[in-house]
């Protein structure tokens, strides 16, 4: 009893550390230029694919290769999503409808394109550090490890990011006051597309990790996606901490909802927890950027 | 040519398409295929049409409308198949438990912001097939759905798959019924008011609107709505199940408001047709269907932001202005 209960905390831990990743990307990008990306779950399906065709499905190469390559790779996708798409809906009126329509549309072509292209099966990623070492009576999977210290870097790497550096801080100019940004000289659609592209980098490199101990398939996204979002909710929109510490309690809420009730109905308990997160505290756990 | 200008475009649309469609059971009733596509076209325009009001006109992000369209289907099935109920009240039952439901669903998520909404309903309709799968206690038939919906019955006659014109003509009044309904709603002082929420909450509330309780008034009716055009839906097709929330039918929907144009009534009436023709030319390329949907909601929010409303508007205005010119310059 008291070994499963730690295993499960261990299991919720990890999928805590994969969600806080995910929620930050989503923060990040929906805080500064108020973009709800629906396409959002379509790029991780996507940015897994495409490492699956470098390394064991085409390619063979190694992940050293590989990752160093495709982050470039997907930063450019994101930011060309953003320009061609998303920028010529800016100017007008009703963009945020608008925007939610193109997205929607969006993720529906590429998952779709998805099935067409890689079929229904489902694939799976070569392990990046296969094996797994012992703590104790404990067995860990080592990508469960490499993927909670991951999250931890992450974090800490955005809140410099956002306090220091000169792009990161222009982030949180826009996402305060779009207009007094823009007064005070910062380019607004560079910047809107840069955290744009931000985003995806995000998504994409959490989805590789991911995607080594998860199988791919065409709507997998879905799931993650729904989850970041509830994760973004309950921290607070636009604020980084919240969606970590939030990140953390709704992973482990999970593990113990797949443990003692049944785990078809993981979805479910997020809807639940969604709707009471947003009717006992809408603003979230912590309010904006902090 | 007096009357033709005391009415508007938008009535002018709505008269011919109702003028045209009650005639064409006349030349198509042997083909009950075509006779099949027609009844779905006006499905379909009835469900994008209330999505739209609530979606397009009130501003309210909502993509849980296929899932009260689906409740609605189910109630009424559900209903009508366990108890001596005639279909014509599980109708009417789907549609209110629909609308319980989106009153349900409302009240926590109406008070928030525009993502918000969008991803309340979104997960409450991901969240509907568990529950229909999980629901045998009250009868909805798990993962099966439920078979051998009872047709709909007028006085002893029983429609029957045979002859879909009577179940054409029923369509065809319910979706008169709710497009004349929508137009009453979006020319009154209601509709003016949750217009006036979407265009700038501060200034709706400074004229006193209460936005929340307006807010929910459409979303609890479109719901209803919605959960009527479902109960018609299970009883023609006579079968229900938890596949009407895959994404084909959604993007389905989602290309006819699109295409129609949001916030551009009666523009759906229009696309729904257009695109359910377009969906079934496209069975023969089935997994390259969704691919072209999809690529067309993009296309057309890009470069027909209107929708066909919008394009047929600017046609006309420009046809108009080319008469106006060429009868000026022949008076000069």
């Amino acid at each position: 009893m008291k070994q499963q209960l730690i295993e499960v905390l261990i299991s919720g831990i990890t999928l805590g550390s994969i969600y806080a990743v995910l929620a930050l990307g989503l923060t990040i990008v929906y805080g500064v230029s108020k973009i709800f990306n629906l396409a959002y779950g379509s790029f991780f399906t996507w940015s897994a694919y495409i490492a699956w065709i470098l390394t064991s499905g085409f390619f063979k190469l190694s992940y050293l290769v590989v990752i160093p390559v495709i982050i470039p790779v997907l930063f450019i996708i994101g930011v060309g999503t953003e320009r061609l798409l998303i920028y010529p809906l800016r100017k007008r009126a009703d963009w945020q409808t608008t925007t939610i329509f193109l997205t929607l549309g969006l993720a529906l072509f590429l998952d779709t394109l998805a099935l067409i292209v890689f079929g229904p099966r489902v694939k799976s990623l070569p392990q990046i550090f296969p094996g797994s070492m012992n703590i104790g009576n404990f067995t860990l999977n080592n990508n469960t490890v490499i993927i909670f210290f991951f999250a931890i870097i992450l974090v800490v790497f955005i809140e410099v990011f956002l306090n220091k550096n000169r792009i990161g801080m222009a982030m949180r100019a826009v996402s305060q006051d779009p207009v007094g940004a823009q007064i005070v000289g910062i380019p607004l659609d560079k910047i809107f597309s840069y955290a744009f592209g931000f985003s995806i980098v995000l998504v994409g490199v959490t989805s590789i990790l991911v995607g080594s101990f998860y199988n791919i398939s065409p709507m997998g996204g879905w799931n993650p996606f729904i989850k970041a979002f509830v994760v973004v909710a309950f921290g607070g929109l636009g604020s980084t901490k919240g969606a970590l510490y939030s990140a953390f309690i709704l992973g482990i809420l999970e593990a113990l909802v797949a443990w003692q009730i049944g785990a078809v109905w993981i979805m479910p308990f997020w809807f639940v927890m969604l709707l009471i997160i947003l009717i006992v505290r809408p603003q979230g756990l912590i309010g904006k950027w902090g | 040519m007096f009357l033709l200008k005391r009415i508007n475009r938008q009535q002018k649309i709505l008269i011919i398409f109702f003028l045209i469609l009650p005639i064409l059971p006349i030349f198509f009733s042997n083909t009950p295929y075509i006779m099949h596509i027609l009844i779905f076209s006006l499905i379909w325009s009835s469900l994008a049409v209330t999505w739209d009001l609530v979606f397009g006109y009130a501003g309210i992000l909502t993509l849980g409308h296929l899932g009260f369209f689906t409740i609605g289907a189910y109630a009424s099935a559900m209903l009508t198949t366990n108890f001596p109920v005639s279909p014509w009240v599980g109708i009417i039952f789907g549609g209110v438990i629909a609308g319980i439901f989106g009153l349900l669903l409302g009240v926590p998520c109406l008070r928030l912001k525009g993502a918000y909404v969008a991803l309340i309903t979104f997960a409450f309709h991901l969240v509907l097939p568990t529950l229909i799968h999980r629901g045998d206690i009250i009868k909805t038939g798990g993962t099966k759905g439920i078979f051998g919906i009872i047709p709909l019955k007028i006085g002893s006659y029983t429609f029957s798959q045979l002859n879909k014109v009577p179940w054409f003509y029923v369509m065809l009044g319910l979706t008169i019924f709710i497009f004349l309904l929508i137009y009453k709603i979006i020319n009154s002082p209601f509709g003016s008011a949750f217009v006036a929420i979407r265009d700038s909450e501060d200034f709706a509330k400074s004229l006193g609107i209460n936005i929340f309780k307006t807010k929910l008034q459409v979303f609890g009716l479109t719901s209803l709505l919605a959960g009527v055009t479902g109960g018609f839906y299970a009883h023609y097709v006579g079968y229900i199940g938890s596949k009407i929330l895959n994404f084909d039918s959604f993007l389905f929907v989602w290309v006819i408001m699109a295409i129609g144009g949001v916030g551009s009534f009666p523009g759906v009436l229009i696309s729904a047709i257009i695109i359910t023709i377009l969906n079934e030319m496209l069975r023969g390329f089935e997994s390259y269907r969704l691919l072209i949907l999809g690529a067309l909601v993009i296309i057309s929010i890009i470069f027909m932001p209107n929708g066909i409303m919008g394009g047929i508007n600017s046609l006309l205005d420009s046809i108009m202005k080319y008469l106006k010119k060429s009868t000026e310059t022949r008076r000069s």
